[in-house]
Formats: structure tokens, sequence, C-alpha cells
């Protein structure tokens, strides 16, 4: 059974986030596999490691840098790689048909993906190869089993868990609690060198969505200190706060 | 208790590995050619970066609050250090780069010590007990015949069995020569009976390796007595029998120290043989075949150099952990107000003038430091690989003469530097709850261990003043002075001080690197002329302080040659490059390091001029009052 799992670079989630020009500003920031994805990554080797997968087949749609976040998930122990080459401006959309295009000639039996990416946070692109695909799709799941042709997910569910039975090929996205991504070993991180990795061009799509500009979020206001009497205190807060917060009781 | 690992990057690590040091050379070599290049070496440090922080970190709070324990004869380790010995080692960030088969997959030395350098940092007191397996792998790897080899290296490698360095007894420390330990012949000639109690023994027993594999020194009876009757021996916890079954040795563990910091590292006092059931395997030769003069000091030197350079690495990983966890610690705390701007209100403590004086003499103290260790690293390498026999020499040569700098220098200054780092706290620095206080516990040991720092400081005046009829030393000393040389013309060029710019010439420091050098010619001129006049004690009266002071002349000239290229770059880039801040703090710590702690080279050369003979003339009974 052939595995292939959806990988994005994204930025390291303790990086400073600046902008440039009205653009983020990405020089110096490091970057890493979107978290979400690395637990698609660790659940494809785990699948491998109980015989029911033979292939990890990464693919990863960006600019060349996202390489190494391939390289990192042939570390982990993947198989091999594809890098579709888009411009890092794609959006959800062209992402999901760069994507899917570069999926369909690999035919696999899974695709696995992270269910969100910890920059944009839009949760679309599994969702949406599913839809170009015609695949099912099952998202945030924390288990998969596989047989006889069928996916049984669990996922989270409003107040529990939901089994979801699929035919695959199906798309499914991961929850994190799914299991702990592995950390790669010495040797993981040598063979990823020699690990065959191929370079596609995407192809080319206009973006759905325009973004108008980019903002940071407001910085916090400073707070008030009042250093008074409580009774008094209390009465000065509640002021503030009516008067100059403008806090609304309904 | 609240261990912290706080190396926000692996920046300077990747300048020494990608920038400073020429590394292609040893890329290029047979054993690695086929998997690393310099761009590659992200994909090692950045994942054991994050292997630090997320996964030995925990460990180090572990072992800090779960002290080992001896109870019934066994030891009890902190409940995380097995499982995390078994991974680090399985996943081939230990032993298994002691492997040196053509298709071993293994990290050359300089790489392997900077993913080290973290782990250290992230739990210096559970490092030992991988990085004495290495060591003690290495000498069965060299000295073992192919019968001993196969039956030791492969479970040390996988991290089924550790090692150990057994020579400390109670009535031999700095004295090895002085040990008890006996050895008595056997049937087989190179399986011997062995009888001795030793202490202080780093690892000597643990509950998570199913054997223990011991390199022991002892004397064969009737070899020469001190160290030249010495001989090596490896001795397993439980004997390896023919089939590979394990039984019983006759080792038993005695009890174990409780010790200043280090809580989580056993130091355990051993037994061996008696029950007269103890066996060993002999390295090398049979002293009693070779005049009763033995191999063993001389074999085990080997590992005792690997182990010094670890022990020096060990205390730069301390003092570094301790100053970046300071560094935020000030970036976070407010208290004042500026000295020079009191109306503008309370500010982080970073801001103070005494604030940034102690963060930046930890910064160049680690930084100079850290070059002058990675570059012996280096040496390893060439020495281990090249093919061009003069190179691996001079490699050799160089790695002679400045171990016992590496292993002493971090660790006499370790103390005080860190001292300083909880002082910049201030009071929360002395309270258990902040990482700092556990640091200075656990570093104390490395001045004293692997040979107290007396005893390196009389090795380097002793044997590498003396090496080669002194040849190797001057080689050392002019190498330094062509450095000078070579660069003093184009940093008086160089580019300073523009309009709100920080000053980025080097002029001032390369003339302190030239006095400095003068000035320990004459430091050298003055011993020599003492010993002329047969003040032998004059020697080990100033060797700490020459010791120091060779270690600051040269590990000044290291870090006056990154800032050079850090110069260079940082003209190249311009202040509104990202990166520009890393190289203005290099050329900063390269400043901080020549003006305010080389001078110490040429106050130690005129106290040495100057010959003050108080403390060999105070008579011992004037120390009762
Ligand atoms: C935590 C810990 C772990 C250790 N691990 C190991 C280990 O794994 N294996 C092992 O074999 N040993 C180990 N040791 C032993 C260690 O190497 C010795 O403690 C050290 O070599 C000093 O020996 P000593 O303690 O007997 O001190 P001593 O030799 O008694 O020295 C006491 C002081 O006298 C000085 N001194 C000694 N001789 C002279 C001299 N001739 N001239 C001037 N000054 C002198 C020393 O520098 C020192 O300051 C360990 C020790 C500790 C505390």
């Amino acid at each position: 059974m052939k595995v292939l799992v959806c990988v994005k670079q994204t930025f390291d989630t303790e990086a400073k986030i600046e902008l440039k020009d009205g653009k983020i500003n990405d020089a110096g920031i490091n970057l890493i596999i979107n978290p979400y994805d690395e637990v698609a990554v660790e659940g494809a080797i785990q699948l491998k490691e109980k015989g029911i997968a033979t292939e990890v087949v990464i693919v990863s749609a960006g600019a060349d840098k996202a390489m190494d976040a391939i390289r990192t998930a042939l570390a982990m122990g993947a198989d091999r790689g594809i890098l579709v080459k888009q411009d890092s401006a794609a959006d959800e959309y062209a992402r999901a048909v760069a994507l899917a295009d570069a999926i369909k000639k690999e035919n696999p039996d899974l695709i696995l993906a992270g269910h969100v990416a910890a920059d944009d946070g839009s949760s679309q692109v599994p969702t949406r190869i599913a839809e170009i695909l015609g695949l099912p799709h099952v998202n945030v799941i924390t288990s998969i089993e596989i047989a006889g042709g069928k996916a049984t997910c669990t996922s989270e569910a409003d107040g529990g868990t939901a089994v979801t039975e699929v035919s695959i090929p199906a798309v499914i996205s991961s929850q994190v609690s799914w299991n702990e991504p592995r950390y790669p070993s010495m040797k993981g991180i040598m063979q990823a060198k020699k690990k065959p990795v191929a370079t596609v061009d995407a192809i080319a799509v206009e973006n759905k969505v325009k973004v108008l500009e980019f903002a940071l979020p407001a910085g916090k206001t400073a707070g008030i200190k009042i250093e008074e009497d409580p009774d008094v205190a209390a009465a000065q807060m509640a002021d503030w706060m009516k008067n100059t917060v403008k806090v609304e009781v309904k | 208790m609240s261990a912290n690992f706080a190396y926000l990057n692996a920046r300077d690590l990747k300048f020494i590995l990608k920038e400073w040091l020429p590394t292609e050379e040893i890329f290029a070599y047979p054993q690695y050619a086929d998997y690393y290049s310099k761009e590659d070496l992200d994909s090692v440090l950045d994942p054991c970066l994050k292997m630090a922080k997320e996964l030995i970190e925990p460990s180090n709070e572990d072992g800090d609050s779960h002290p080992c324990q001896f109870a019934n004869g066994k030891v009890i380790t902190p409940p995380t250090f097995g499982p995390l010995f078994h991974k680090l080692q399985e996943e081939g960030w230990g032993t298994s780069n002691i492997d040196d088969s053509e298709d071993a997959m293994v990290l050359p030395k300089v790489l392997l010590s900077a993913v080290w350098e973290m782990f250290l940092a992230a739990n210096p007191t559970f490092l030992p007990y991988i990085i004495l397996t290495c060591g003690a792998a290495e000498l069965i790897r060299d000295f073992a015949t192919e019968e001993v080899k196969e039956m030791f290296l492969p479970k040390m490698m996988d991290g089924s069995w550790s090692g150990t360095m057994c020579l400390t007894e109670p009535s031999a420390g700095s004295d090895v020569g002085d040990i008890l330990s006996k050895a008595y012949p056997t049937d087989n000639p190179r399986i011997f009976r062995i009888k001795g109690s030793k202490m202080f023994i780093t690892g000597g027993d643990n509950d998570f390796t199913e054997n223990i594999v011991h390199l022991y020194l002892a004397r064969i009876e009737g070899a020469k007595p001190g160290t030249k009757g010495i001989s090596l021996f490896v001795v397993p916890k439980y004997w390896v029998n023919e089939d590979g079954s394990l039984s019983d040795n006759d080792v038993q563990t005695t009890g174990i120290e409780h010790k200043l910091g280090m809580y989580g590292s056993v130091t355990a006092s051993l037994s061996f043989g008696e029950n007269n059931g103890c066996r060993g395997w002999l390295l090398g030769a049979n002293s009693m075949e070779n005049d009763g003069v033995g191999e063993g000091m001389a074999q085990m030197f080997q590992m005792m150099n690997g182990a010094r350079m670890e022990t020096g690495h060990s205390a730069l990983a301390c003092i570094a952990n301790a100053y970046y966890n300071a560094r935020d610690y000030c970036k976070d705390r407010i208290q004042g107000r500026l000295i020079t701007d009191p109306k503008s209100g309370r500010v982080t403590i970073i801001n103070h003038e005494d604030i940034k004086r102690t963060l930046l003499m930890g910064k160049a103290h680690i930084e100079a430091m850290r070059a002058m260790m990675y570059r012996t690293y280096f040496a390893f390498d060439i020495k281990h690989n090249d093919l061009d026999p003069e190179k691996r020499q001079k490699a050799s040569n160089l790695i002679e003469v400045t171990t016992p700098l590496c292993k002493a220098y971090p660790s006499d200054e370790a103390w005080w530097l860190i001292g300083e780092a909880i002082q910049a706290y201030g009071g929360y620095g002395y309270c258990e709850e902040y990482p700092v206080a556990q640091i200075a516990r656990d570093v104390k040991i490395y001045s004293i261990w692997e040979g107290t720092n007396f005893i390196q400081s009389m090795d380097l005046v002793g044997r590498k003043w003396m090496m080669g009829k002194g040849a190797v030393f001057a080689e050392f000393l002019q190498e330094m002075r062509d450095f000078c040389e070579a660069h003093k013309a184009t940093v008086e060029a160089a580019a300073g001080g523009e309009a709100g710019l920080p000053d980025l010439s080097l002029g001032k420091e390369f003339a302190i690197l030239e006095r400095a050098l003068e000035s320990y010619s004459q430091l050298q001129m003055a011993i020599g002329g003492y010993m002329g006049q047969k003040k032998v004690g004059m020697l080990p009266l100033y060797a700490r302080r020459i010791l120091t002071a060779t270690s600051q002349l040269y590990a000044g000239r290291c870090i006056l040659d990154q800032a050079v290229l850090a110069s260079r770059k940082a003209q190249e880039l311009g202040p509104d490059h990202y990166d520009y801040n890393f190289y203005i703090g290099k050329i900063m710590s390269a400043k901080y390091y020549l003006r305010n702690v080389v001078p110490n080279v040429w106050a130690v050369a005129d106290i040495i001029k100057d010959g003050d003979c108080s403390a060999l003339d105070i008579p011992i009974g004037a120390f009762d009052y």
C-alpha cells in the first residue's frame, strides 16, 4: 500500500512575526514541518512499521526551501519525496490544485495530511484535495485501522468520538493527539540525503483569494495601576472599565 | 529545581562549523563524503537542539530531584536515565560513532561535539554514562584482540552494555602510580585474575544496562612499581561466556558518594575479586614479558585525553547554559532606572551597564573557549583521517598542547563565571527555583576529575612545553605570531566607528595579542631562569597561573580570528540584515575578551618575573593562625 503525506513548511511556532514592505518577513526565520503534518508523517511511518504500508511518499508544494521539510520527513523514515514548486503566495485553492495534480499521478492508496497549518490556520487543503480528486474524506482523526480496502478512522466529535469507515483511497487529516512524532535518528538524517526527491512545477492556476493587507495584531495596551485604599480603588476601577475600556454589561 | 536548556539556537555552532573552520576538508574524507556537506549541517544541528530541549532537559530535572540511591547492594538511577540512554545509543548519537569499519555511518568528531555540547548543556549529569562508554569502547577497539573486540564492541555500540574508567583507589588519586590493584596470571595468557578496590567510579554501577565493562588499571604481580608497571584490563561486571551468556564476575558495588552536585551520576566504590572470582582480559603486552613494564598507562591516556576534552566541554556547556538563562532573566526582570536617564521610568535590568557587562563577559568567555575547543576537535578529525603524514603530525601536536588548556581553562573559570551569572539574577539566582543554582553545584567537579587542574598545569609546563625538545610548543607560539602578522595590515584598514554604527576595527585587539605573545616569551624565560637556578618549586608554584595565561593567549587568538571573519561579514551584510547582530555580537565578544581578559597574560608574566616565593617560604605551622 502506498501512503502519500502532504507536508507544508511553516515558520517555527516560536518565531517572531514581522512585516516588511507590507509582507510577512521570512528572513532569518527558522522553518519547520507544520507540526500537524508531522503527526501525519509519523502516522504513515507507523503504518509502514506495522507492515500495512509499503511505501511512504512525502509531497510538499512550495518554494525551493520546502526541500528541507521533505528531508526532515525522510529523516524520520519516509521513503521518497516530491517537491511541487510553487510561488509562496499561492492560496489554499492553488495549493490544493497543485497537490491534487501531483497526487493523481502517484495514484496512492491513502493520502494523509495535518488537519490545519500552524501558519495560516485555514484548514482547507486536505478537504479541497479530496473534493478535486473525488475521494472520501475524514478529518481530525486520532487513530486509523486499515483492512479489506477500508479505513476505519476515529476522530474527535462534540463531547465524544466518532468512528467513520471509508473506502480507500481516501484523504484523511490528522489531529495532533493521534501520536507523538519521533525525532529523526542519526542514521535517518544521513540516509535522508540519499533518498530520491523529484521536483515538478505546479500547474498554474489563479489564486481565488486576494490578500489586501497584512497587519500585526494590535499590541496589548498598558494597564493602569490604582494605588488607593480598596474602597476608592474599586470605584475608580469600575469607572475606568465603564468609561475608558467601555466594557458592556448585558 | 528547575533545569532549563536555554540555547535559543545553534547559531554560534553553525558559525564555527559552516563559516569559520574549513570543515569541507573533513567532509571530503571517504568515511563522510557520501553523507555530508557543509550545507547539510543544519539538518543535524536543528533536530538535536530540539531533542536537547524536549527530550533531554526533562531528565535533568529528574536527576536532580531523584538522586542516585544505593540499597541492598544495588544502585538505583533516576527513572528517566535508562530509557534516555537506550534511546540516544540506539539512534546513533553515542557509542556507535566509534565504529571505524569502512561502511560505518558515523559523525565526524567536530560535528558530534557540537551535538554533544547541546546535550551536555541540557543534562550534564546524564552524558557521562554515554561518554565513558565511548571512551571504554575506543580502548577496546584500539588495543584488544579480535576475540575481545567481538565480545564487547557490538553490545557497547548498541547501548546494551555501558563502560567506565577505573583508575582511582582510596590511596591513589592524583598519583595513579600508587594503585594497589593486582592481576594474577591464569592458564589463559590473555586472562588474569583481578583483585582490588576502586572508588569514585562514574557510572560504576547502574540499573539500566545488562553489563558494565570496566577499563581497569592494575599491576600484574611482580611488575615494576609506579606508573611504569601498570597494565590495562577489560573487567566486565558479568563475565561473558563463549556462548554469549553472562555469569557473575565477583564485582561488587560497596557504596556510592553523596555529592555537592551531579546527583543523577553514580559515583561508585567497587570491589573486584573479593571472593577470588574476578577475571579480566589484558590489553596489549604482558608486562612480565617486558621487564615488568606495562602498557596500561599509555593506553589509558588515550581515554583520559578524550575524557579531558569532554570535561572541559561539559564545563563550557554549563557556563553557556547558565549565561543563556541569565540573559533571558535579565530581559524580563524590571528593576531600577537608567543612570543616564533616571526620569524615563523603570527598565528591564539588561539595560543596566553592569548587567550588560556581566552578560558580555560571559558571552566573550563562552565564545573564546568554544573557538579554542572546536579548533582542537577539528584537529582530531584531521589526525584520524588525513592521508598526509605531515598534516596529521601538525594536528596531533595541536591536540597535545591544547588538551590541558581545553580541560582546565573552562573548568577553572566555570565556578566564578557561573557565580557571576547567579549575581546577574540577584537573590532569585541563589534560589533552587531558578536553574543557575543547580548548574553551579554540578559544574565544580570538572576542575577535579580526569586529573585535577593542577595535574593539567603540570602536564602543560612539564610535558607539553618540552615536547620534541620544545619544538612543538615553539610551533604553537609561532603560529600565533604568524596569525598576527597576516592580519595586521588588513584590520588596520577595516571600517570602523562611522556615525551611529559600532566600531568594527580590530587594530587595538591585534596589538594586545602581540603584546601578550611578547609577555609570554618573557614568562617562559623567567621560568627557565628559575629552573637554571635549580628553584624547581617555582614551576608547580606558578603552573596553574601559567595554564590560565596560556589559555587566555590562545583563546584570544581564536576569537580574534573569528572576529576578523565576522567584521568582513558584517560590513558585507549591513545593519538591515537579519544576521547583522550575530556578527556584531561576535566582534564585541572578541573586543571584550582581548581588551579585558588577555591583558592578564602580562599581569601573570610580571608576577612570575617578580618571583614572589611567600607561598614556598611560609612555614606550615604558620597556617595555624
Ligand atoms: C564525582 C567524581 C567522579 C569521579 N569519576 C572517576 C572515574 O570515573 N574514574 C576514576 O578513576 N576516577 C574518578 N574520580 C576520581 C578523580 O579523578 C580524583 O578525585 C582526582 O583525580 C583527584 O584525586 P583525589 O581525589 O585522590 O585527590 P588527591 O590526589 O588527594 O588531591 C588533593 C589535592 O592535592 C593536589 N595534589 C595532589 N598531588 C599533588 C602534587 N604532587 N603536587 C601538588 N598538588 C597535588 C590535587 O591537585 C588536589 O588539589 C572521580 C571523582 C569524583 C569526585
